[in-house]
């Protein structure tokens, strides 16, 4: 028996068939999943589902006093919280004239590259699984949790620091916490050969990865793609050094590019960027001890605290490209409306959807990763 | 009317006192002391404002309970035994008599002039047990006196807090 | 410092572009020599300032609730524990926060923000239990942790860390040299400006409404202020303080001695930012709100109170807008009783009190000016005339010494000598003073012949004396400051024992011992003295400002015998009622001296009256 309203599916020609690519795939994070329609093992079309995690950061925040929102930002990027909490209290604080001590600048930038190595081990770690090799991944992980180890010296969480406030941080750093920045900058930059070894100069991955997922300087800048990315298509464009933050202005760092566009540069971009971002730690850790001062401008009492009427668009570099708040403030105790302009909602889902198609499926994964996308930055 | 009573029952004390040599009737003394005490503030209570009265009250109260101390001392077997003992009549001295002339409560007294009473009673009461207490040779006859003394300083300690409370009361 | 421009090192050489041997991973066999990085099982030790699970103090935490408020996550819920302390007027609730680890997401902004420091989390992070006992990651955290193991403190409060702004918002006042020929208000109140920033700094714990004797509504006229809608802040203020300009100037504030931010910092000014909603909002606007609530029915009933004084004209307040007709009796020809011939007018000006009572009068209080109860009418026509009658008469008395020589003519009571100058009566204006008392009173009585001094004689004489030590004293420490600096002389720790005359007569001063201490072990007041520490005071009149107390001839003699009395005071029940049925009684007369209570016991008198009157009412 048939209900009535029953009607006949139409098949597509039997060597044409849809995929569901994830959500519990090891090359994909989170909720996230790809449709892939494929033909034979190559892939015709490729629709991004977002995941639908509902967890309406957006929405959450416009309820929330300034202040809660701290709480809430870093999880929006899971493997790389720091820019989103620097990112929002830069915001606020251009919304509220809160002018932050130099020394908290300093710690912020520290904070922020770690998070850059951190999140890059993670990502040439997860890169690497996909394309078979599981003993990268190991490694990349076990190296971040060295990382995740001063984040809790710092600031008393591994993952989620929140440990930036508008206005500054929320502790000084504690005694000879620079010392062991340094020791464990030493041990990654060891490490780095190690990695080369293993995984960058393997002929493996070279082989699985050039090639794959090619994006060129047009494609890139009408798509939108930022970060690593867009450094892979060859464009020098840098949030850091373009429109500088912070104090990133005084540092000296290069900005890493490639030519190809494809998987392969995208992932070497990244394995350079490690390079300097552990030059610019040790800037850092040379120059913190001779900068004093407080480390927060306070703010008013955070439960009666209005910012400020007026908006604001503030945008810093992060591990996975540009990352933006978008602020308006009526001037009451909670924000009116919050954008997030995240890199990977572009990579993952306009990006992504593009350069699937007319890859083989083993590929999808990979080109994925190389994106270096985060999921729950996705579905914001 | 009240005044005259005590003034003749308290100069009669303090020759008891002075004529005396044996515990027991030194005991008695303080004895008939604190009942004439108890005696004067109970026929005081009528004659103060209704508003006053309770502090008249306590002051009777605790010369009531003086005596009941003094009494059951009296009756102490320990003591019992030493009430016999004579011991040489201490030096006279005019300490009781201050007392007694201390203050002149007037017609219609207010609590801080009975207050004041009060205290200048006790304090000569403790004055005058100190002194005899000093003026005899250690033995039991001082440690009675000291205790006398001690606790007329406590009670007259009591009624000092007392007084800075109602009077002293800072003025917000 | 250096330029950081000249460190770090250009990345290494390596030709990733090259195809890389197919060798290179082999490299990386090197490892298998290398031993296993093992994992002991046991919980590595978490870092210096971890956030781990909650610690709390029980004995620091006053269950204010600021950590419920800030917790973005909604992990955390105010649970009472009834054995705990719960002391509103020293701002202590017996609530303690319970935390869920369903929802905490550990960014200790509790602890960040927690006004008594007590809140701080620990190094410890390990829970898990089986279904039976999910109930166990709800938990009330105390000093010894999640599992009674002490794994030391973590994430805690640090001067950077503190979210609370502890500091005040300043206000402007006159200086010392522009006030001490005058009586002008010395305080000039906050700006709109400032009055929006000290708003800023209420956590709205509620401490405040708690501790006051009438239950005002501060958190809620602060948040209104906050919000810039002074006439609501108006609105909340006259909820239950018809007194709310004087009570914005003089008020004892309890409220702020409650106040959670001051357990730390100071607290947020309360008093002034009540002053500020009442002087921005118009005297003719705030009759309007006053009287937003509509006329009420006519009860036919009287009610007579015996002096117009905060606690009496409150009634009146109350019971007028409950439809009463109130006659109000005052002895002397001004409203206002000790705010208005006790407290000089640098700290309330007359024409602000006045204000006050225009409001209660527009409502249709009739007051009686110069009609003395027991002289120009009797307690017992009072008694037939009305349905109920409120004595509220205050503490005009200045209590003696009666030190020696204190009966001298230039010794003086200080109430008595207040009444003089704010009545502008002539008096002999002394050239020097001693003045016997550490209290508000005694403060008053200095500043104001200060001034008068200063006017006339061109300097100030005036010595204060206290048993006390200065800081003991119970005068606000602002006036004593002030008085300083308006050049009065402050010697504490003095215990009176005689005014000096010389041979003519004339007082020449005060005599004190030096107080050893005040109190006794039950903290009783019990001053001793070294009597070989004596000091003469010098000064041509002595003002003896150390207490008062009513005087309640007024009752006659026959209802003085049948009503009740406690301990010198009239009894009363806890409504105010005295033990005759017709009769009740408020203020400072039976609370002791303090406008605010006076203004509590006000409306105390006049729900028992409304109550007593609906069911005579009702009966007939």
């Amino acid at each position: 028996m048939r209900p009535e309203n029953y009607q006949a599916v139409n098949h597509p020609p039997s060597h044409e068939y849809e995929l569901n690519f994830g959500p519990n795939h090891p090359g994909i994070e989170g909720n996230y999943a790809l449709k892939v329609k494929l033909q034979g093992d190559i892939v015709i079309e490729a629709r991004a589902d977002g995941g639908y995690l509902h967890r309406g950061f957006e929405k959450l925040m416009e309820n929330r006093l300034w202040i809660q929102n701290i709480a809430l930002v870093p999880r929006i990027c899971v493997p790389d919280p720091v820019p989103m909490e620097v990112c929002y209290s830069l915001a606020v604080e251009d919304l509220d004239d809160i002018k932050v001590p130099e020394r908290a600048q300093w710690l912020r930038v520290l904070q922020l590259e770690l998070s850059r190595i951190a999140a890059h081990l993670f990502t040439f770690g997860g890169h690497a699984a996909t394309t078979g090799m599981y003993t990268p991944m190991y490694w990349g992980v076990t190296d971040r949790d060295l990382i995740l180890d001063l984040f809790e010296e710092l600031t008393g969480g591994r993952v989620y620091s929140i440990y930036n406030l508008p206005g500054g941080v929320r502790q000084d750093m504690p005694e000879g916490f620079l010392q062991r920045v340094t020791q464990t900058m030493d041990y990654i930059d060891g490490r780095l050969k190690d990695y080369d070894n293993l995984f960058f100069t393997n002929q493996i991955f070279i082989r699985r990865s050039k090639g794959v997922g090619v994006i060129n300087q047009q494609q890139a800048l009408e798509w939108g793609v930022t970060g690593p990315n867009l450094r892979a298509c060859g464009l020098a464009f840098d949030v850091r050094r373009d429109d500088s933050y912070l104090i990133y202005d005084q540092l000296d760092f290069d900005i890493p590019t490639e030519d190809a566009g494809d998987a392969w540069a995208r992932t070497l971009v990244r394995r350079m960027e490690l390079v300097e971002s552990i030059r610019i730690v040790r800037q850092v850790v040379q120059a913190l001890p001779d900068i004093k001062g407080p480390v927060r401008t306070p703010i008013p009492n955070p439960l009666a605290w209005r910012v400020k009427a007026g908006d604001s668009y503030t945008r810093v570099e992060s591990s996975k490209g540009e990352l933006a708040y978008y602020i308006v403030s009526n001037g009451e105790e909670k924000p009116y409306r919050v954008h997030i302009r995240g890199p990977s909602s572009m990579h993952a889902v306009q990006v992504l959807e593009k350069l699937s198609v007319g890859c083989r499926l083993e590929d999808v994964a990979q080109t994925m990763f190389s994106l270096d996308a985060c999921p729950p930055e996705v579905d914001r | 009317m009240a005044k005259e009573t005590k003034e003749t029952k308290e100069t009669g004390s303090r020759k008891l006192l002075r004529s005396k040599t044996s515990i027991a009737e030194i005991l008695d003394v303080a004895i008939q002391f604190e009942k004439t005490a108890h005696e004067f503030y109970t026929n005081l209570i009528p004659n103060v404002s209704k508003n006053l009265r309770y502090l008249v009250e306590e002051l009777a109260q605790e010369e009531q309970e003086h005596f009941r101390l003094f009494s059951e001392l009296r009756a102490n077997p320990e003591i019992e035994k030493q009430l016999s003992t004579m011991v040489p009549t201490p030096p006279s001295n005019t300490r009781f008599s201050l007392a007694i002339h201390a203050k002149d409560l007037g017609e219609s007294p207010d609590d801080q002039t009975i207050l004041q009473y009060a205290m200048a009673r006790e304090h000569a009461a403790m004055e005058q047990y100190g002194s005899l207490a000093e003026e005899v040779e250690a033995g039991p006859l001082r440690e009675l006196f000291t205790y006398l003394s001690l606790e007329e300083a406590e009670h007259r300690a009591e009624l000092e807090k007392l007084y800075y409370e109602i009077v002293h009361s800072g003025g917000v | 410092m250096s330029s950081p421009k000249t460190i770090g090192n250009k990345a290494p050489v390596l030709d990733y572009k090259s195809a890389g041997s197919l060798l290179n991973p082999l490299k990386n066999l090197q490892f298998l020599g290398r031993k296993a990085i093992t994992e002991p099982l046991q919980p590595r030790l978490a870092s210096l300032n971890y956030r781990g699970f909650h610690l709390n103090d029980w004995e620091a935490c006053v269950g204010c609730a600021s950590c419920q408020k800030i917790c973005d996550n909604a992990a955390i819920t105010m649970v009472e524990i009834p054995g705990l302390k719960n002391d509103p007027v020293k701002g202590i609730r017996n609530h303690r926060p319970a935390i869920d680890y369903g929802r905490c997401c550990w960014c200790a902004l509790c602890v960040d923000i927690c006004p008594s420091a007590s809140l701080s989390l620990s190094r410890e992070y390990v829970h898990t239990c089986d279904q039976e006992h999910i109930d166990s990651y709800f938990i009330l955290p105390d000093p010894n942790g999640m599992h009674k193991k002490h794994f030391g403190q973590g994430w805690q409060k640090t001067e950077h860390s503190d979210l609370l702004s502890l500091t005040r918002s300043a206000m402007a006042e006159l200086e010392p040299a522009n006030r001490d020929t005058n009586f002008n208000e010395i305080v000039h109140g906050f700006t709109p400006e400032q009055a929006v920033v000290e708003a800023s700094r209420c956590i709205q714990c509620g401490m405040c409404h708690d501790s006051c004797p009438t239950h005002m509504h501060a958190p809620e006229y602060i948040r209104a202020i906050w919000n810039g809608d002074v006439e609501e802040a108006v609105r909340q203020i006259y909820r239950t303080n018809p007194f709310a300009h004087v009570c914005g100037r003089v008020c004892t504030r309890r409220c702020e001695t409650a106040c959670s931010v001051g357990i730390r910092g100071e607290p947020i000014a309360i008093r002034w930012l009540k002053r500020y909603a009442m002087d921005q909002v118009s005297h003719d606007r705030i009759k309007q709100i006053v009287k937003e609530d509509g006329k009420p029915k006519a009860s036919g009933h009287k009610v007579a109170i015996i002096g117009a004084g905060p606690a009496g004209l409150t009634a009146a307040f109350d019971l007028i807008r409950s439809g009463h007709k109130v006659d109000v009796f005052e002895a002397l020809p001004h409203a206002g009783g000790m705010t208005r011939y006790g407290i000089p007018d640098y700290r309330l000006p007359f024409d602000t009190l006045q204000q006050d009572i225009d409001v209660i009068t527009s409502l249709g209080v009739k007051i009686h000016y110069n009609c003395r109860i027991g002289t120009d009418k009797t307690m017992a026509q009072l008694q037939k005339k009305y349905d109920a009658v409120v004595l509220a008469i205050g503490l005009s008395k200045g209590r003696q010494t009666r030190i020696p020589n204190s009966e001298h003519r230039h010794v003086y009571r200080a109430v008595d000598l207040l009444q003089k100058i704010s009545s502008g009566e002539e008096f002999e204006l002394p050239q020097s003073a001693v003045v016997i008392g550490g209290g508000n009173v005694a403060m008053d009585i200095a500043r104001s012949l200060a001034r008068l001094q200063k006017q006339q004689f061109g300097e100030v004489k005036i010595t204060v004396t206290a048993l006390e030590q200065q800081q003991h004293f119970m005068a606000d420490p602002d006036e004593i400051k002030e008085a300083l600096e308006e050049g009065i002389i402050i010697r504490d720790s003095c215990g009176p024992q005689g005014c000096e005359i010389d041979k003519s007569g004339k007082l020449i001063g005060l005599k004190t011992w030096k107080v050893v201490s005040i109190f006794d072990e039950e903290h009783r007041f019990s001053p001793r003295y070294d009597e070989t520490e004596e000091t003469i005071h010098a000064g041509d009149s002595v003002i003896e400002a150390i207490g008062q107390f009513a005087d309640t001839t007024l009752l006659g003699e026959q209802l003085t015998e049948k009503l009740e009395w406690n301990r010198g005071r009239i009894k009363i029940d806890p409504n105010g009622r005295t033990s005759e049925p017709w009769l009740w009684s408020a203020g400072d007369c039976v609370s002791g001296p303090d406008v605010v209570h006076a203004v509590a016991d006000g409306h105390r008198v006049a729900a028992s009256i409304q109550q007593q009157l609906t069911i005579k009412t009702n009966k007939s």
